[in-house]
C-alpha cells in the first residue's frame, strides 16, 4: 500500500508540475521550448523501447515520426477544406499514432527477423529511402518546401482554438503524461519482461517458449506507433513538415537524446529530451558550434558512460538509499573533479568559439567577445588564456578523478558490507 | 551511341572511386566487425586536406599527403577511441563511429566553414585527352581511371601474393582464426583501420575536386558505401568492385538515359496530365528514382539474402 | 504401450561432408532418470541441439511424447514441454532471479504476448516463483541482477530457468561442469529432487554423478549409441569400456 502511494506519487507530482511549468516559465520563448521538450520526450521514450528495453539499434525510427506529421499535417488541412470528416485537433496524436503503427508493421516484420548490425543497416536503408521518396512523391511530401498546415481546423469541444502557444502546451503535455504512463506500464507486462529478455539472451528466449522475432516485432509495432504520435503532435506545434523528419538526422537527434540521457532506466530518455531540447533552444543562437559540443556529449558518454547522464545519476542510489550521511567524504573529491571538468570545458569551448568565428566571419574585424569579454581574434593572448585554461583544466582532471572513483568506491563498499550484515 | 560510351566511362570512373571506399570498408568490417559509419567522413578528410595542401604547395604533393594523413588520423582513432569501446559491445561500436561522423562533420564546417572548397582540378591534368564521338574525355578523369585501377591490382596482388595479405584473406573469412594464429590481433586492427582510411582519404583527394568538396560530401557518399558492400557481400573484395561497378554504372546510365515511365501509365489509357497520386507516379523518370534505387535494393538484400550476392560469411 | 517421454529413430546429422550423428536410436521411458555419456566429440551437444530445435535435422525422426518434433522452432518444441540447461550458463544478465525464472513460466501460465497484465501483480507468478526459488535455494538472492550471481548460483539459476516453465521431460546438459565435490553433490541432491513426476535426460563427464543419479545409461561413441542399459550392464560392457579406455582394456 505504501508503494503504491510512492508511485503514485511520483506521477501526481509530474502532473503537478506540469501543470505548473507554463505559469513560471511563461515567455513564448519558453512555452516553445516546452512544447519541442514535450513532443521530444514521447519520441525518445518510444525509440527506448527499441533500443534500451529492446535491444534494437535503429537509425530510421524518424519515419514513423515524419510520415505521422506528414498524414496528420494532410488531415487538417482537409479538415480545413473540408473534404476529410471532422475529427478534433485533441484527437489527432491518436490518429499520427496509428499512422506510425501502419508503416510499422510491415517494416517491422521484415526488419526484426534480423538482428544486430543488420536491422541497424536496413533501418538506414529504409531512412534513405524515405528521404529520397520525399523528392519523388510531390503530392504528398510537397518536396523541399514540405506540407504547411494550421490548427485552426474548425469548432473545438470547449472552446479552445490552439491559436495561443499555451493551449498546445497542454496539449502536449497531456499527451506526454499519458504516453509517458503508457510506455511506463509496457514495461512492467509480460511483453515488457520478455522484450527485456530478448535483449539480454535473444537465443534463451526461444527456449522458454517464446519466439524472439514475434517479440521484437510487436515491440518495433508499439514503439513506432507512439514515434507517430510524437509526429502528429509535432506538426500541430510548428504546423510545418519538412523532409529532414523523415531521415537519418532527425533519427540520430533522438539517437543521442535517448544514449546520453542513457537507456537503460525508463527516466533516461526524458532526461535525455528534456536536457537536449533546453540545451538546443538555449544555445544554437548563441554559439555556432552547438552541434559539435553534442557531437562531443555524445561521444563522452559512448566512450566512458555506458549508463547516460541518468546511469551516472542512478549509480549512486544504493548510497543515498542507503545513508546520506555517506555523501559527506565525496563531497570534496567530487567538487574537485567536477570543478576541474568546468574549467578544462571552459578553456576548450572558448579555443572552439575562437575558431569558429575567425573561419568564419565576414569582415575584417577580428573583434568578438568571448563569455561577454571582448577580445580581438587576431592577437594571440585570447588564444594563449583558453589554451592555457584547457591545459590546466586537463591536468587538474587528471590529479582529481582519481580520487573521485575512490571516493565512489568506498562508499559502495561500505553499503555492501552494510547489506551483508 | 556516343552517350552511351560516355556514360559508361563515367560510371565506370564512379564506380572505381566507390570501390576504392567500398575496399577499406569491406576490410574493415570483415576483420574487426566494426561497421564504419565515419569511412565517408575520412573521404571527406581527404578531399579537404588535399585542397588545403595543393592552395599551399600543389596537388601533387597533396596526392602523397592528405592519405598519409588520413590514414595516421585513422590509426589513431582505433587506438584511443575505438579501441575501448570494443569491450562494451557492437552497439557501442556503431554509436561511436557514427557519432564519429558526425563530429568529424562538424569539425570540418568549424575549420572550413560550410561553403564549398574551391577545389579545383590541377592545371596540368585539366585538358581533355581526346575527343571521341564529338564528347570530351578529360585528362583528368583518366588519370582517375588509371590510379584507381592501379590501386586496385596493387591492393589485390597484396592480398593474393604476400604473407600479410594471407592473413587478411583468412580474416575475411573467419576473424576469430587471426587471434588463434598468434599475431598481435590489436596491432593488426589498427594498421587495417588506417590502412582502410587511408584508402578512403585517396579517393577524397582524386575525387573531390569531381564530385564537389563539401561538408555534405560524407553523408551523401556514405550510405551508398554500405549499399556496394552489402550487394556485394561480406569478405569479398571481389563481390565489392562487382557491386561498386554496377552502382556505378547504372547510376549514371539512370540519369543520361532519363527514360520517363509514362508510356507504361499511357498503355493503360492514364493521361499525362492527371490529378493526385498517379501525378507523381505517372511523372517518373530513370534520373528521378535513381536515389533511391540503391537503398532499396540494400533493404531488399539484407532482407532476404544479407550475405550478399558474393559474400563469404554473415554479419 | 503408452508413448515413450521421447523417441529418437535413426538420427542423423551432417555438418557438410562430415557426418557428426550416424543413426543414433534411443528412447527414454516416462519418469526415469536417462543418462547419456560418451568420450568427447562423440555428438552430445549437437545431439540435443537436434532434439531441441537448434539444428536442423539431416534425416530420421525425433518424437515427443508420440508426436513428431523434427525440425520444428525451438520456441514450439519448448511449448510442447520440452526443456533443456545449458553446459556455459545461459541466462538473461541484466534481469534479477526472480525476473529471468519468471520469464521462463510466462507462456507456460498462458500470458503470452499480454501487454494488459502487470506481473508484479499476478498471484499465480508469485507464488510458482517462490516454489522454484525455495526449490533450488536462491529465494535470498531474489533481487540480485543475475549476471552479479557466483558461478554456483548462476548454475542453479540455469536449471531454475529449465525448470520454471513447468515442462516434463527435462533435458541437462552437463549440469555439474565445473563444480566442486561438495557443490555437486548438492546439485545431485537438487536434480533428484526435481526428478520426481519428471522425466530427466542427463549428459554428464562425472561418472560418479551418472552412476549415482541414472536408472538408465545410453552410450554415445562417434555419433551412434553403442550401448544401452541399465547401470550395472554399461559398466560391465566390453565394448563401454573400449571405447573409454582403447581397446587393450576391453
Amino acid at each position: 500500500m505504501a508503494g503504491l502511494a510512492r508511485r503514485s506519487g511520483i506521477w501526481l507530482a509530474a502532473l503537478g508540475v506540469v501543470l505548473v511549468l507554463p505559469w513560471i516559465f511563461s515567455s513564448g520563448f519558453a512555452i516553445t521550448t516546452l512544447n519541442q521538450m514535450g513532443v521530444l520526450i514521447i519520441f525518445s521514450l518510444a525509440y527506448n523501447m527499441l533500443l534500451g528495453q529492446g535491444g534494437m539499434l535503429s537509425f530510421g525510427h524518424a519515419v514513423y515520426f515524419g510520415l505521422a506529421g506528414y498524414s496528420v499535417a494532410h488531415v487538417l488541412n482537409g479538415i480545413g477544406a473540408g473534404t476529410l470528416p471532422y475529427v478534433p485537433v485533441s484527437l489527432l496524436p491518436l490518429v499520427g499514432g496509428l499512422v506510425g503503427l501502419l508503416f510499422g508493421i510491415p517494416i517491422g516484420f521484415v526488419s526484426t527477423r534480423r538482428a544486430g548490425t543488420v536491422f541497424a543497416m536496413i533501418s538506414l536503408g529504409f531512412a534513405e529511402m524515405m528521404t529520397a521518396l520525399t523528392l519523388i512523391l510531390v503530392v504528398f511530401f510537397n518536396g523541399e518546401e514540405g506540407v504547411q498546415t494550421d490548427r485552426w481546423a474548425g469548432p473545438e469541444p470547449f472552446g479552445i482554438t490552439y491559436g495561443p502557444d499555451v493551449q498546445v502546451y497542454y496539449l502536449i503535455a497531456a499527451w506526454c503524461l499519458l504516453a509517458t504512463l503508457a510506455m511506463y506500464a509496457l514495461t512492467r507486462t509480460p511483453f515488457g519482461r520478455m522484450t527485456n529478455a530478448v535483449r539480454d539472451n535473444p537465443e534463451r528466449v526461444q527456449f522458454v517458449g517464446y519466439s524472439t522475432h514475434r517479440v521484437r516485432w510487436l515491440a518495433f509495432v508499439l514503439s513506432s506507433f507512439f514515434a507517430g504520435m510524437a509526429g502528429a503532435l509535432h506538426a500541430l506545434n510548428v504546423e510545418h513538415v519538412g523532409f529532414e523528419t523523415v531521415g537519418v538526422g532527425q533519427s540520430g537527434l533522438v539517437l543521442f537524446m535517448v544514449w546520453i540521457g542513457g537507456a537503460r532506466a525508463f527516466i533516461g530518455p526524458i532526461f535525455g529530451a528534456v536536457v537536449i531540447a533546453f540545451l538546443n533552444s538555449n544555445l544554437s543562437g548563441i554559439t555556432e558550434a552547438w552541434l559539435l559540443y553534442l557531437g562531443i556529449i555524445f561521444m563522452t558518454v559512448v566512450m566512458f558512460a555506458q549508463g547516460g547522464l541518468s546511469g551516472l545519476i542512478l549509480m549512486h542510489e544504493p548510497i543515498w538509499k542507503t545513508d546520506l550521511k555517506l555523501f559527506r567524504p565525496m563531497v570534496l573529491p567530487y567538487a574537485a573533479g567536477i570543478g576541474a571538468t568546468i574549467v578544462a570545458c571552459l578553456g576548450a569551448i572558448g579555443l572552439i568559439e575562437l575558431i569558429y568565428f575567425m573561419s568564419t566571419k565576414s569582415t575584417r574585424d577580428t573583434g568578438t567577445s568571448l563569455y561577454t569579454v571582448p577580445v580581438d581574434a587576431a592577437t594571440a593572448l585570447p588564444w594563449l588564456v583558453c589554451a592555457g585554461v584547457a591545459a590546466l583544466g586537463a591536468a587538474a582532471c587528471r590529479r582529481a578523478y582519481r580520487p573521485m572513483a575512490a571516493s565512489y568506491a568506498d562508499a559502495i563498499e561500505t553499503v555492501k558490507a552494510g547489506a551483508a550484515r | 551511341m556516343e552517350v552511351f560510351a560516355f556514360s559508361l566511362f563515367n560510371g565506370v570512373l564512379y564506380g572505381m572511386l566507390l570501390f576504392m571506399l567500398a575496399s577499406g570498408l569491406t576490410l574493415i568490417f570483415s576483420m574487426m566487425g566494426v561497421l564504419n559509419f565515419a569511412h565517408a567522413s575520412f573521404f571527406m578528410l581527404g578531399a579537404y586536406l588535399a585542397y588545403q595542401i595543393s592552395a599551399y604547395v600543389g596537388f601533387w604533393p597533396g596526392l602523397v599527403v592528405a592519405p598519409l594523413i588520413v590514414g595516421v588520423v585513422g590509426a589513431a582513432v582505433e587506438r584511443w577511441g575505438l579501441r575501448p569501446v570494443h569491450k562494451f559491445g557492437h552497439v557501442a561500436e556503431l554509436l561511436f563511429t557514427f557519432g564519429l561522423a558526425f563530429v568529424i562533420e562538424e569539425v570540418v564546417q568549424l575549420i572550413w566553414g560550410k561553403v564549398p572548397m574551391p577545389y579545383d582540378i590541377p592545371a596540368s591534368m585539366n585538358f581533355a585527352a581526346f575527343s571521341w564521338q564529338g564528347l570530351d574525355y578529360s585528362a583528368y578523369r583518366l588519370f582517375m581511371l588509371v590510379i584507381s585501377v592501379a590501386i586496385f591490382a596493387a591492393l589485390f596482388l597484396f592480398i593474393a601474393k604476400t604473407r600479410i595479405g594471407l592473413i587478411i584473406q583468412a580474416a575475411l573469412t573467419q576473424p576469430n582464426i587471426v587471434s588463434a594464429l598468434g599475431h598481435d590481433v590489436p596491432r593488426i586492427f589498427m594498421w587495417t583501420f588506417g590502412f582502410g582510411c587511408a584508402l578512403a582519404g585517396l579517393a577524397g583527394v582524386i575525387g573531390g575536386n569531381v564530385l564537389g568538396t563539401e561538408p555534405a560530401m560524407a553523408i551523401t557518399l556514405g550510405p551508398i558505401v554500405f549499399v556496394v558492400i552489402v550487394i556485394g557481400g561480406l569478405g569479398s573484395l571481389w563481390g565489392a568492385l562487382i557491386a561498386a561497378l554496377f552502382i556505378g554504372i547504372v547510376d549514371n546510365l539512370a540519369i543520361s538515359y532519363d527514360l520517363s515511365a509514362y508510356p507504361l501509365f499511357a498503355a493503360f489509357g492514364v493521361e499525362r496530365d492527371v490529378a493526385g497520386f498517379m501525378q507523381d507516379l505517372v511523372r517518373l523518370t530513370t534520373a528521378s528514382i535513381a536515389p533511391v534505387l540503391p537503398y532499396f535494393l540494400l533493404v531488399l538484400i539484407l532482407i532476404v539474402r544479407p550475405r550478399g550476392l558474393f559474400g563469404t560469411r554473415d554479419v | 504401450m503408452t508413448a515413450q517421454a521421447l523417441e529418437l529413430r535413426n538420427l542423423r546429422k551432417s555438418f557438410g561432408k562430415t557426418e557428426i550423428i550416424r543413426g543414433v536410436e534411443l528412447a527414454i521411458e516416462k519418469g526415469r532418470i536417462h543418462a547419456v555419456i560418451g568420450p568427447n566429440g562423440a555428438g552430445k551437444s549437437t545431439l540435443y541441439n537436434l532434439i531441441t530445435g537448434l539444428h536442423p535435422v539431416t534425416s530420421g525422426r525425433i518424437l515427443l511424447n508420440g508426436a513428431d518434433i523434427t525440425d520444428k522452432p525451438p520456441y514450439e518444441i519448448a511449448r510442447r514441454g520440452l526443456s533443456r540447461s545449458f553446459q556455459v550458463t545461459n541466462i538473461f544478465p541484466r534481469m534479477s532471479v526472480l525476473e529471468n525464472i519468471r520469464c521462463a513460466m510466462l507462456w507456460d501460465l498462458g500470458y503470452r504476448y499480454s501487454f494488459w497484465h502487470f506481473v508484479g501483480r499476478r498471484r499465480d507468478l508469485a507464488e510458482r516463483c517462490g516454489e522454484i526459488m525455495e526449490q533450488i535455494g536462491l529465494a535470498s538472492r531474489r533481487d540480485v541482477p543475475a549476471g552479479l550471481l557466483s558461478y554456483s548460483d548462476q548454475r542453479a539459476l540455469e536449471i531454475a530457468i529449465t525448470l520454471a516453465s513447468g515442462a516434463d521431460v527435462i533435458l541437462l546438459d552437463e549440469p555439474t561442469a565445473g563444480m566442486s565435490r561438495s557443490e555437486t553433490e548438492q546439485a545431485v541432491a537438487l536434480i533428484r529432487k526435481i526428478s520426481q513426476g519428471r522425466t530427466l535426460v542427463i549428459v554428464e563427464h562425472d561418472m560418479g554423478v551418472v552412476f549415482d543419479l541414472a536408472e538408465t545409461i545410453s552410450v554415445l561413441v562417434y555419433g551412434e549409441i553403442i550401448a544401452s542399459g541399465p547401470p550395472a550392464e554399461i559398466r560391465a560392457n566390453p565394448a563401454v569400456r573400449e571405447a573409454y579406455l582403447g581397446p587393450e582394456a576391453a
